[in-house]
C-alpha cells in the first residue's frame, strides 16, 4: 500500500505561533532570552522537514502517530524550576506533576550552591540535535515542562537525583537539562509515567558532561496503554568524562527513544546499557548514535529487547568515528528474544569509520525462546510461565550484571513487574 | 512376565504404560517412532531400556516425559494415576523426573537459582536459603562437583561429565518417584561413571523406580536392573533379567531382530 508520508506528516504537526510561545514562556516564567529562543526555535520548526522514513532512523516507526495533535499555551504541569535556585541536598526528587504543588524533596546536606536550577533550555554548548530535526525544533519552541540542573564543578552528589515526569495534557513536551561541571559526580534518573489513549510525550534531554566528570543517566519509560511518544537524549562528554546511560522500555504504544552520544574530548568514555520488555501490540523503536569526535575515546552499548504477543522491537544503532579521532574503540550489541511466534525484532547497526586506527565491532541477533530450554525446566516442576521468566531473566542477565548495584536494582524494580503482566498475557 | 499383568494402579507399581505409540511430524505427515509399548515398574526396580543406536529410546523417554514436539497415544500411570494428559512440569510436580542426554544451556540462569526454583517447584514450597545451601553443599560433595558450579550459567560451558552428574544431583534433590534417565553414561571416562552410578543407587530406594536407557553394558555393571528391556523398531522386542544383557554384548541385536521378524532396514 503507498502511503503519502508527506501529507500525513504535514497535517499531523502541531500548529505552533509567535504568541502561543510567548504564552508558554510567560506561564513557565522565562525571560526575554527564552522568548526569543523558542521564536528562534519556531523558525527552524517550519522549515524543518519531515522525518525521512528511507533512513534508518524514521525506516519502522511513523512519525505522524508520536505528534501531539496540538499544543496550547498552557503548561503541561504546574512547576517549572527555570529561575536560578541554589539546592542543598545530595538526594533529589523533583515531580513535574499536575495540579500539584512543586514537589522538591532533597535529603542530606550539601554545600549551598553545589546544585542549581537553571532555565531548562539555555543553550547547549555544542553537539545537540542535527540541524533540521522536527522533533528537536518541536521540543525547543514549544517545550510546556521541564527542569534544568547545574552540578558545580568539583561536587560528587552522593544520592541520584530523579526526575519524575508525569504525563496527562494532550500534548506533554517535557525538557529536561543537566549541567554537570569539571570533576563533579552526579546520577539522574527520569522517571517517565502517566499517559493513556489521548496523550503524546515528545520530550528532549540534554547532559553536559565537562572534562573528568562522571555522570550516571537513567531514562525509565512506563507509559500507560495507549500513549505514544518521542523522547530524546543528546549527552556530550568532554575529555575523560565518564558517562553511563541506562535505558528501560517498559509502556505506552508506540514509542521512539533517541539516545545521542557525543565523545567530544580525548578520553571520553560512554556506555549504554538498555532493556526493553513489550508485549501486546507495543513497539518500541530505540535508536543510539555514537559519535567519537575526538581520539581515545571509547563508546560500549549493550541493548537488549525482548518481544511477548504481538509486539516489535527496533533497534538502529550508529557508531560514527571521525576522521581526527585516532586510536578509539567501539563496541556495539543487541540482542533480541521473542517469546512468541508473532512478535517481531528489527535490528540494524551501522559502523561509519573514518579513519584506520580504531578497533570496533558490533553483534545483533534475533531468536525466540528455545523450546527445549522450556521442556527442560518443565521437567524440573517449573511451569511455562516460571519457566519462561527464568529465560528472560537469564537473557537479560550479564546485560544487568554491567550496571552498578543500584542501577540495576532500580532497573529490575520495573522489569520484574513488567515481566509478570507479559507473561498473564499469555506471551 | 508376571509383572505384565499387575494392575498399573496397583499399590506395588509405581510406573506404568501401556499402548504407547509416539509420533513425531515429519514434513506435512507423521512418523510413527514407538508402535506400542507397555511397561510396569515396581517400587524399587530398576529397568534397563537396551537398543540400537537410532531406534528411539531417547524419544521414548522425552515423550514419556511429555515432550510437547511428540505427539503420544497410550496410557501413561504414575503413582496409580493417568498423567498422559498432564503437562511436563505436572508430571515433574508428581514425582517424575527425566535425565537428558544432552542437557540444554540456560545462559544467565545460575544452578542455585535454578536449583531453587525447581526444589520450590517440587516440594510445593519454597526453601529457606540457609537450608537450601546446606542441601546444596552436601549434594554437590556427593556427586564430586566443584562448589563453584553453583554459581555458574546452568549447563553453559559445562563439560559433558559435568552435565550428567548435574543432572544426577538433581535426581538426588529432587527425590523423584520415578525417573527416566536417558544414556546417562554416554560421554563419561571411568572415575565419572563411577560417582554417577554411585550417585543413581544412592537416589534408588525401595520407594522409587527407575528406566535407564542405555546401548552398552558398562553402566550396568554399577546400577544392576532387575528387570532389561530390548527395543528394536518401535517395540519392547524382549524382556529378560542381566543375562539379556550378556548375550547382547557378545551377539550384538540382529539375532533378536530375526527372531522378532523386523526386516532388515528397520532395526534401528
Amino acid at each position: 500500500m503507498a502511503e503519502d508520508t508527506t501529507s500525513v506528516i504535514a497535517s499531523a504537526r502541531p500548529a505552533l505561533d509567535e504568541g502561543l510561545l510567548k504564552a508558554l514562556a510567560a506561564t513557565l516564567g522565562g525571560d526575554a532570552a527564552q522568548v526569543s529562543r523558542r521564536l528562534a526555535a519556531l523558525a527552524r520548526y517550519e522549515k524543518a522537514a519531515e522525518p525521512d522514513r528511507v533512513r534508518h532512523l524514521w525506516r519502522f516507526t511513523n512519525p505522524a502517530l508520536l505528534l501531539p495533535a496540538s499544543v496550547t499555551g498552557a503548561p503541561a504541569t504546574d512547576i517549572v524550576l527555570t529561575s536560578a535556585a541554589p539546592v542543598a541536598g545530595a538526594s533529589v526528587t523533583i515531580d513535574l506533576w499536575p495540579g500539584q504543588a512543586p514537589a522538591v524533596q532533597t535529603a542530606e546536606d550539601l554545600p549551598v550552591g553545589a546544585l542549581v536550577f537553571t532555565a531548562a533550555d539555555e543553550p547547549f554548548a555544542a553537539g545537540g540535535a542535527p540541524a533540521g530535526d522536527l522533533f528537536a525544533a518541536l521540543g525547543d519552541a514549544a517545550w510546556n515542562t521541564g527542569v534544568g540542573l547545574q552540578v558545580a564543578a568539583g561536587v560528587k552528589l552522593a544520592g541520584p537525583i530523579h526526575v519524575r515526569v508525569h504525563a496527562s495534557a494532550a500534548a506533554v513536551l517535557p525538557r529536561v537539562r543537566l549541567d554537570v561541571g569539571r570533576g563533579a559526580e552526579a546520577m539522574l534518573v527520569e522517571h517517565h509515567t502517566g499517559g493513556g489513549p489521548d496523550v503524546r510525550v515528545a520530550g528532549s534531554t540534554v547532559i553536559n558532561a565537562a572534562d573528568g566528570a562522571r555522570v550516571r543517566h537513567a531514562v525509565v519509560q512506563v507509559w500507560e496503554p495507549g500513549t505514544c511518544g518521542h523522547l530524546a537524549v543528546r549527552t556530550r562528554a568532554g575529555a575523560d568524562a565518564d558517562i553511563l546511560t541506562v535505558c528501560g522500555v517498559f509502556g505506552g504504544d508506540e514509542t521512539k527513544l533517541e539516545l545521542g552520544t557525543d565523545l567530544a574530548g580525548a578520553g571520553a568514555h560512554s556506555e549504554i546499557v538498555g532493556v526493553a520488555l513489550v508485549a501486546g501490540k507495543q513497539h518500541a523503536d530505540v535508536h543510539t548514535s555514537h559519535r567519537h569526535l575526538a581520539g581515545h575515546t571509547t563508546s560500549r552499548i549493550d541493548y537488549k529487547a525482548v518481544a511477548g504477543q504481538q509486539a516489535r522491537s527496533t533497534y538502529t544503532g550508529l557508531i560514527r568515528i571521525e576522521e581526527r579521532a585516532t586510536h578509539c574503540e567501539a563496541y556495539q550489541e543487541n540482542r533480541n528474544l521473542l517469546l512468541s511466534s508473532r512478535a517481531r525484532a528489527d535490528a540494524i547497526p551501522e559502523l561509519e569509520i573514518h579513519n584506520q586506527e580504531v578497533s570496533c565491532s558490533h553483534g545483533a541477533t534475533i531468536a525466540p525462546v528455545d523450546p527445549e530450554q522450556l521442556f527442560y525446566l518443565g521437567s524440573r516442576g517449573l511451569d511455562p510461565h516460571e519457566a519462561m521468566g527464568l529465560v528472560v531473566r537469564g537473557f537479560l542477565e550479564n546485560t544487568l550484571a554491567r550496571l552498578p548495584d543500584d542501577a540495576r536494582s532500580m532497573v529490575e524494580s520495573f522489569t520484574a513487574p513488567r515481566l509478570a503482566t507479559i507473561r498473564e498475557g499469555g506471551a | 512376565m508376571s509383572d505384565q499383568l499387575l494392575s498399573p494402579d496397583h499399590p506395588s507399581v509405581v510406573f506404568a504404560c501401556r499402548g504407547v505409540q509416539v509420533y513425531v511430524k515429519d514434513g506435512d505427515t507423521e512418523k510413527q517412532i514407538v508402535r506400542g509399548v507397555d511397561l510396569t515398574v515396581r517400587r524399587g526396580e530398576k529397568h534397563a531400556l537396551m537398543g540400537p543406536n537410532g531406534s528411539g529410546k531417547s524419544t521414548l523417554a522425552a515423550a514419556l516425559m511429555g515432550h510437547p514436539s511428540y505427539r503420544v497415544e497410550g496410557d501413561i500411570w504414575l503413582n496409580g494415576e493417568r498423567v498422559d494428559a498432564l503437562e511436563p512440569h505436572m508430571r515433574a510436580r508428581r514425582g517424575m523426573f527425566l535425565s537428558f542426554q544432552y542437557p540444554v544451556a540456560v545462559p544467565g540462569v545460575t544452578v542455585a537459582n535454578f536449583l531453587r526454583a525447581s526444589l520450590a517447584a517440587r516440594r510445593g514450597t519454597e526453601i529457606p536459603v540457609r537450608a537450601f545451601r546446606q542441601e546444596l553443599n552436601a549434594a554437590f560433595a556427593t556427586m564430586s562437583i566443584d562448589p563453584s558450579f553453583i554459581t555458574r550459567y546452568l549447563n553453559d560451558g559445562f563439560s559433558g561429565g559435568e552435565k550428567k552428574k548435574l543432572e544426577i544431583l538433581q535426581m538426588l534433590l529432587l527425590k523423584p518417584a520415578f525417573s527416566l534417565l536417558d544414556e546417562t553414561d554416554s560421554g563419561l571416562d571411568i572415575d565419572a561413571l563411577k560417582i554417577v552410578s554411585d550417585g543413581i543407587n544412592l537416589a534408588s530406594g525401595p520407594d522409587n523406580g527407575l528406566l535407564l536407557v542405555t546401548h552398552y553394558q558398562r553402566i550396568l555393571n554399577h546400577v544392576q536392573p532387575d528387570v532389561v528391556h530390548v527395543f528394536m523398531n518401535g517395540h519392547l522386542v524382549r524382556t529378560g533379567g542381566m543375562e539379556l544383557v550378556t548375550a547382547l554384548e557378545e551377539r550384538g541385536y540382529d539375532w533378536l531382530a530375526e527372531e522378532a521378524a523386523i526386516p532388515e532396514g528397520s532395526r534401528a
